[in-house]
């Protein structure tokens, strides 16, 4: 019978490690990172007057469902929004911490 | 005299002024740990899983 | 020979006594080890653990790491209720009696310039913290704790128009933010006999509510932190949506070390 040779360190990270997961907080991270972009270009965009009418509902709604959908993701995997983040060492997080 | 509540200190507190603060002195054995090798051992690295073979950021 | 010396601190001779029921690092209660005009503040430690390599073993423990720091923490409070000490960071360790002796004589003058800088100071933490309004929570569909849920938006014009109202609060929020905590700095340092900023703190290990913006630390003699404070608790509540904690008396573990730059 395999045992560990001693008993594991304590990390802070109590939460059970799924290789499924790990992949979605990746993945999602990296969708969160683009939804933030085109939300911040389409806010830019929409400041400066540069779209029609209709084009700004149509990018307000795909906004919109995108939001909605990476909820809804996200609560499957049991993943807060603080947890869609990468440190990136010295250069700091990738997505802002607000 | 004071207002602050006495409350348990908080380890955070303590790790920035124990592993951040304090005179560095090349003791005997931990030369390296007092110098380089404490500034590597962040916070961030007690949260993830530590991979010793990550190069220092910072150089040696 | 037992064992390595692990050494809390170092301090001018004090004639009071050791507040008795100190375990110590490795449950070794401290002992005092004089130089000359000096005291290094030591504990007999295994080398088993306290070895280079089992030493780095177990900073990367959080275990090890909590119960270590708060040893060496109550050691060094217990100093400050006799005498100003001088903190060194965790986990400094010599080899022997000899080498901590060796170490006080090479940088006696350093610590002495230290000490007088010091003496009859402490150390006061202040922490900023940006907490986010809960009427701005970002996800429409998910409710804030403490708020009544975003409308959901009638359209995708409406969504993109309560992005912005949400992005240029959080702005606004972040701009006094900013304002505040640099002006709270500034007037601390002036007040205080020294100030040092230390790197912000990471959430996840502090389990505290909102973004740390400012982690400072500020040397204040004790008979002038009631004043210290009083300021800091006056301040608390001048910004909506931020939060100021204060921390201490510590002893002076963030100013410790100002003598490597003066060069020795």
């Amino acid at each position: 019978m395999t045992e560990p040779a001693e008993p594991r360190k304590r990390r802070l990270d109590l939460e059970p490690d799924t290789v499924e997961r790990d992949l979605m907080k990746l993945v999602l991270t990296v969708v969160e990172l683009l939804r933030q972009l085109m939300e911040r270009q389409a806010l830019r965009r929409v400041d400066e007057g540069d779209l029609s009418e209709d084009q700004e509902e149509r990018i307000g709604l795909t906004l919109m469902l995108l939001d909605d959908r990476m909820t809804e993701l996200r609560d499957r995997y049991g993943l807060r929004p603080e947890d869609l983040n990468l440190d990136l060492g010295p250069l700091g997080p990738l997505l802002p911490r607000e | 005299m004071t207002v602050v509540e006495r409350r348990e200190i908080a380890l955070v507190d303590l790790l920035d002024r124990l592993l951040a603060g304090g005179v560095v002195i090349t003791g005997d054995v931990t030369l390296r740990i007092a110098d380089v090798d404490l500034v590597r051992i962040d916070l961030n690295a007690l949260i993830s899983s530590v991979n010793r073979n990550v190069p220092s950021p910072f150089g040696d | 020979m037992t064992g390595l010396r692990y050494v809390y601190a170092v301090c001018r001779p004090f004639g009071a006594a050791l507040q008795s029921q100190l375990a110590g690092v490795a449950d070794d209660p401290p002992r005092l080890l004089p130089h000359g005009d000096l005291v290094a503040v030591v504990s007999h430690v295994p080398e088993a653990d306290f070895g280079e390599a089992a030493l780095r073993d177990h900073l990367e423990d959080l275990d090890w790491l909590t119960a270590t720091a708060r040893a060496h923490q109550q050691v060094v409070d217990a100093l400050t209720a006799v005498t100003t000490p001088l903190p060194l960071r965790l986990a400094t360790v010599f080899k022997d009696d000899s080498g901590v002796r060796v170490m006080l004589e090479e940088r006696e003058a350093a610590f002495r310039r230290t000490l007088d800088r010091l003496d009859g100071r402490v150390e006061w933490g202040v922490k900023v913290y940006v907490e986010a309004d809960p009427a701005q929570q970002a996800q429409s569909a998910r409710p804030a704790a403490s708020a009544e849920p975003a409308p959901k938006p009638a359209s995708g014009r409406d969504y993109l128009r309560q992005r912005r109202r949400q992005s240029r609060a959080n702005e606004d929020l972040w701009s006094r933010a900013e304002q505040f905590a640099t002006g709270l700095h500034a007037t601390l340092s002036d007040r205080a006999d020294g100030a040092r900023l230390h790197a912000p703190q990471n959430p996840r290990l502090s389990g505290a509510a909102g973004r740390n913006v400012l982690n400072a630390a500020y040397l204040v003699a004790r008979d002038a932190s009631e004043e210290f404070v009083e300021m800091v608790d006056r301040t608390k509540d001048d910004a909506p949506g931020i939060r100021v904690e204060l921390t201490g008396p510590w002893a002076a573990y963030s100013f410790a070390g100002e003598t490597e730059e003066e060069g020795s």
